[in-house]
């Protein structure tokens, strides 16, 4: 058996659930990390340090919103007649543990309503003729993944605490982790559970003492000023780091809160929100970028360096890390050819914006992760049931309906089921696409080694497209003609092999390159008309060749006239063309405020890791 | 009748993990990679096939181990007629078609039960045949996105959890988790890659005689399936008797600190995320270790536990190629000793 006491490292992470253990009032911990580093597992031996009996409940992904909150109880409303409600499991949760595995990946309203319910202490049930109110205090435990998608930070801010961990680079620690793992079974466990045990009856006694640790107006100050300084938002900040200060104060068995015992947990309470904060900084930054250092700036720079906490700065920089590091060694080869025709290494890649799509309200049978849509076959995701007929029924809505009007119909045996009972699911998924990379491989790209940052470019949206399960193509158009170097494929394998090997040289037969984008999207649609597309265009606008003959600029307006008439594509617009040089054709920023495209040059598509993570302001689709 | 497994020819690795799985299921189960007719699906059902009865409680559709934890229909058994009966099963697979719907993986409320008598029961769903068995899952990566969380969802705790339509369930469901899969047909995330154990690659045999051999194997199960199998009797229960004393030992097997040493510095000298690999090299390690009937690990046995544990897990990203860095491996493995 596995104890709590003797988890290897992560020390933090241990003093963030006892704390929590202390006073549930501490508002919950996010676990932030890398995959199997351990999370879950600590998350799971945190049972040991409760008493016997408290409630530990594991939500599962495939929960549904009537167990999540209760709803009719079939069989006894069937029995007797009338309504009986059945709790959910927020109610059974009270004064126990909700743990989440993998919250990123749990539904946005689930997510929401388990906090909101955290936040008020109860449980309002409003639905299929309740109305009432439950307690559900308890303790919110989460684990994520940053790379399997990112979390909201309206959901990130309601956490209590947030600890960032990767896994143990400590050799020592390392071979301690696989035998307690690997050898677990074998091992007697017998006195070994005294330090659990200890740990627990630590965790009642400080829970007794916890209404006399007072917190002198000093400390109070001190925490107002640190949440000031470090500009949290909203008083979350304030009022989770004096639970927090106070639970650490009785641990440590002190009398009263000091300062140090504020210091000693803020950390865990404003490591998240101060990220935000970061956000809003960088971009006031950026904008008066060339303002030279004001007093009141050069006071932030010094409180940054001189920060209570160095470890703030260490974790973002080792999110950071995560981002970044997988990079660095691939992609960095270059391979020579013949001058006119070069082939260029592939830039550094990065985090790029999000890219939007307009929602409409065709059903739709594709998977993928980047837009929601509602679902027209039997897949995708249960969300709830409706009263608008379709032909998927959903059973269990529709007994919940019958159910309390079964003794008045006269049910003997069967259920007599009236067609008003009927309801139906409706089901959602988020939704691929098809996104087409229309690459200029023109001479002028080749310029200034430009095509460097631009591969670069292509690959962050590349990454993009994997994690939201997009499909791909490639149309590189260079010296007479464009060409699908990449027809549809959801192999990002196979991208990045054409993206490294895409030559450049010759002119630039713009229109070509999107008369074939054109081609490739009526042929998709054909095939299955439900697909949306997004289609990159990625060129410094330098179009210098023809197909008819008529003047470039002309023969471009004709095919974007054409892409206008697809209702179903969305269009990004990538220029390359250097903006400092002395010519300047705009052409690409023309094209796109024909499209309505979205615009970026190469600098500003980049945006740093972790922006989705805090955007403050977020309009998404989630 | 099924295809001896001692019978196929080659893909030695791909068999070996499978039996390391059968040995030790904690090491979380294998992905094949490789082409279509290389004898995968064969592989696991002649494996599944070959393997001795286990015990079950009687008439549970959960396959409750007696002796493990219980499923709550179990449980309720357990308390109001007290000691449960039991019955001898065959291991089985069990497949995951791609368009699987999530009540159908996970189960559901039993509607026609509902209809009939207005009461809740569960009705058992694909995770519930699992347990204890294999589940196979072909073209895992073409699998939806939601269906791969809920599935290793339960892969990771051993339990499968229902919270849905107004039923409440708990079963068990331990399985040994096998999936295919042709990389140039698209990628699996890789903290999915991640959650399988082992991974292994196929090709199709190139030597002649080989090829010669198993097509001749062919043809004699198919004109007289009961006479191949009589034939290949022998090889099959010292094979099965091989595998059940490396179960039974697996506990006993030890390994000295220079040795674990030797994994964390593997792991390390590649910078792989989380402790998973170490785990599971540790573990196969030992599994190979008690097949080959030793008491002891030697660095012979993690050499051939990372081979199997780690290709899948070197892609730290998706645009990595996964040829470059498997010469990565084969140059720290030839390192240690």
């Amino acid at each position: 058996m596995m104890l709590f006491s003797e988890f290897v490292g992560h020390e933090d992470a241990k003093l963030a659930l006892i704390l929590n253990a202390i006073d549930f009032r501490c508002g919950g911990v996010l676990f932030i990390g890398e995959k199997g580093s351990g999370k879950s597992t600590l998350s799971r031996l945190f049972k040991n340090l409760l008493p016997d009996g408290t409630p530990f409940i594991e939500l599962p992904l495939n929960i549904t919103e009537d167990r999540l909150i209760g709803g009719i109880d079939i069989e006894k409303t069937i029995k007797y007649g009338r309504r009986i409600f059945q709790k959910g499991l927020l109610c059974n949760a009270d004064t126990g543990v909700i743990y989440v595995d993998d919250i990123n990946l749990l539904p946005l309203e689930m997510a929401t309503l388990i906090l909101e319910v955290q936040d008020k202490g109860e449980v309002l049930v409003e639905r299929e003729g309740f109305t009432s109110r439950y307690p559900s205090r308890f303790i919110l435990i989460a684990s994520m993944n940053p790379e399997e998608g990112n979390i909201s930070p309206h959901i990130l801010d309601r956490f209590g605490m947030c600890v960032l961990w990767e896994s143990l680079k400590d050799k020592q620690q390392r071979i301690e982790v696989i035998k307690k793992a690997a050898f677990a079974e074998i091992e007697q466990s017998g006195q070994r559970t005294s330090s659990d045990i200890g740990l627990k009856k630590k965790i009642s006694s400080c829970q007794l003492s916890l209404e006399n640790t007072g917190i002198p107006e000093p400390t109070n100050e001190y925490i107002s000023q640190l949440c000031l300084e470090n500009n949290i938002s909203g008083h979350r900040g304030d009022i989770y780091l004096t639970y927090a200060g106070r639970a650490w104060a009785a641990y440590d068995g002190h009398k009263e809160v000091s300062k140090d015992d504020v210091d000693k947990v803020s950390a865990l309470v404003l490591t998240h929100r101060k990220r935000m904060l970061q956000e809003i900084e960088q971009k006031l930054d950026q904008s008066k970028h060339h303002h030279e250092n004001s007093p009141e700036e050069h006071e932030k720079e010094e409180y940054r360096q001189h920060a209570k906490n160095p470890k703030r700065d260490f974790d973002r920089e080792r999110l950071n890390k995560i981002e970044t590091d997988e990079w660095k060694d691939s992609n960095r080869q270059r391979v020579e050819s013949n001058p006119k025709e070069e082939i260029f290494e592939i830039g550094t890649p990065f985090k790029i914006k999000r890219m939007f799509f307009k929602k409409d309200r065709i059903y739709r049978t594709a998977s993928g992760r980047r837009t929601k849509t509602r679902v027209k076959d039997r897949g995708g995701r249960y969300v709830k049931s409706v009263f608008r007929k379709r032909k998927d029924i959903a059973i269990d809505a529709t007994l919940r309906a019958s159910a309390p009007y079964q003794k008045m119909r006269g049910r003997e045996d069967r259920l007599i089921i009236h067609e008003e009972d009927l309801r139906f699911k409706q089901r959602e998924r988020k939704m691929g696409h098809l996104v087409i990379f229309v690459v200029d491989g023109s001479g002028s790209m080749a310029a200034q080694r430009r095509m460097i940052g631009t591969k670069g470019a292509i690959l962050s949206l590349l990454t993009d497209c994997y994690q939201k399960r997009d499909k791909v193509s490639m149309i590189v158009f260079r010296k007479e003609r464009a060409e699908m170097v990449l027809p549809p494929t959801r192999s990002v394998e196979f991208s990045l092999k054409k993206l490294k090997d895409m030559p450049v040289g010759g002119k630039t037969p713009l229109t070509a390159g999107l008369l074939e984008a054109y081609k490739l999207i009526q042929r998709v649609r054909m095939k299955s008309p439900e697909t949306r597309f997004l289609l990159v265009l990625v060129t410094d606008g330098r179009a210098n060749q023809t197909m008819t003959g008529t003047p470039v600029r002309d023969e471009i307006k004709r095919v974007v006239d054409l892409l206008n008439e697809l209702h179903v594509t969305d269009f990004i617009v990538v220029d390359t063309e250097d903006k400092k040089g002395f010519i300047k054709t705009d052409l690409a920023l023309q094209i796109a405020s024909q499209l309505r495209a979205n615009y970026y040059t190469v600098e500003n598509i980049k945006s740093e890791f972790l922006t989705e993570l805090v955007q403050i302001k977020r309009k998404g689709l989630s | 009748m099924i295809f001896p497994f001692t019978a196929i020819v080659g893909q030695e690795e791909m068999k070996t993990g499978l039996i390391l799985n059968v040995i030790d299921p904690s090491i979380g189960g294998i992905l094949i990679m490789g082409e279509k007719g290389t004898a995968k699906s064969t592989a696991v059902r002649a494996l599944a096939d070959l393997l001795p009865e286990m015990e079950v409680v009687k008439e549970c559709p959960f396959n409750c181990n007696p002796e493990d934890v219980l499923c709550s229909r179990c449980r309720e058994r357990l308390r109001s007629e007290g000691p449960l009966p039991r019955e001898k099963k065959k291991m089985r697979v069990v497949e995951l078609p791609l368009g699987v719907t999530e009540d159908r993986l996970v189960g559901t409320l039993d509607i026609e039960y509902a209809l009939k008598k207005g009461e809740k029961r569960f009705e058992p769903g694909i995770l519930a045949r699992a347990n204890r068995n294999f589940l196979y899952v072909d073209e895992v990566n073409l699998l939806e996105d939601h269906i791969v969380d809920l599935l290793l969802d339960s892969a990771a705790m051993g339990v499968n959890t229902v919270e849905r339509e107004g039923v409440s369930f708990t079963h068990p469901s331990k399985f040994i988790l096998v999936g295919t899969m042709n990389p140039e047909e698209g990628d699996l995330r890789p903290q999915l890659l991640d959650r399988f154990g082992l991974c292994v690659q196929v090709t199709s045999i190139q030597d002649k005689a080989l090829r010669m051999e198993i097509l001749r194997r062919k043809g004699d199960f198919d004109s007289n399936p009961s006479q191949f199998v009589k034939i290949w009797g022998a090889e099959q229960k010292a094979l099965s008797q091989k595998i059940m004393s490396a179960k039974g030992k697996l506990n006993t097997i030890k390994v000295t600190e220079d040795l674990l040493e030797k994994i964390v510095h593997i792991t390390l000298s590649l910078s792989l995320d989380g402790h998973r690999a170490d785990i599971v090299i540790m573990k196969s390690a030992r599994a190979i270790s008690a097949l080959r009937g030793k008491m002891f690990i030697d660095s012979e046995d993690i050499r051939g536990a990372a081979q199997l544990s780690l290709r899948h897990r070197l892609k730290r990203f998706p645009f990595e190629e996964i040829g470059k860095e498997s010469e990565k491996v084969q140059a720290v493995l030839s390192r240690i000793g």
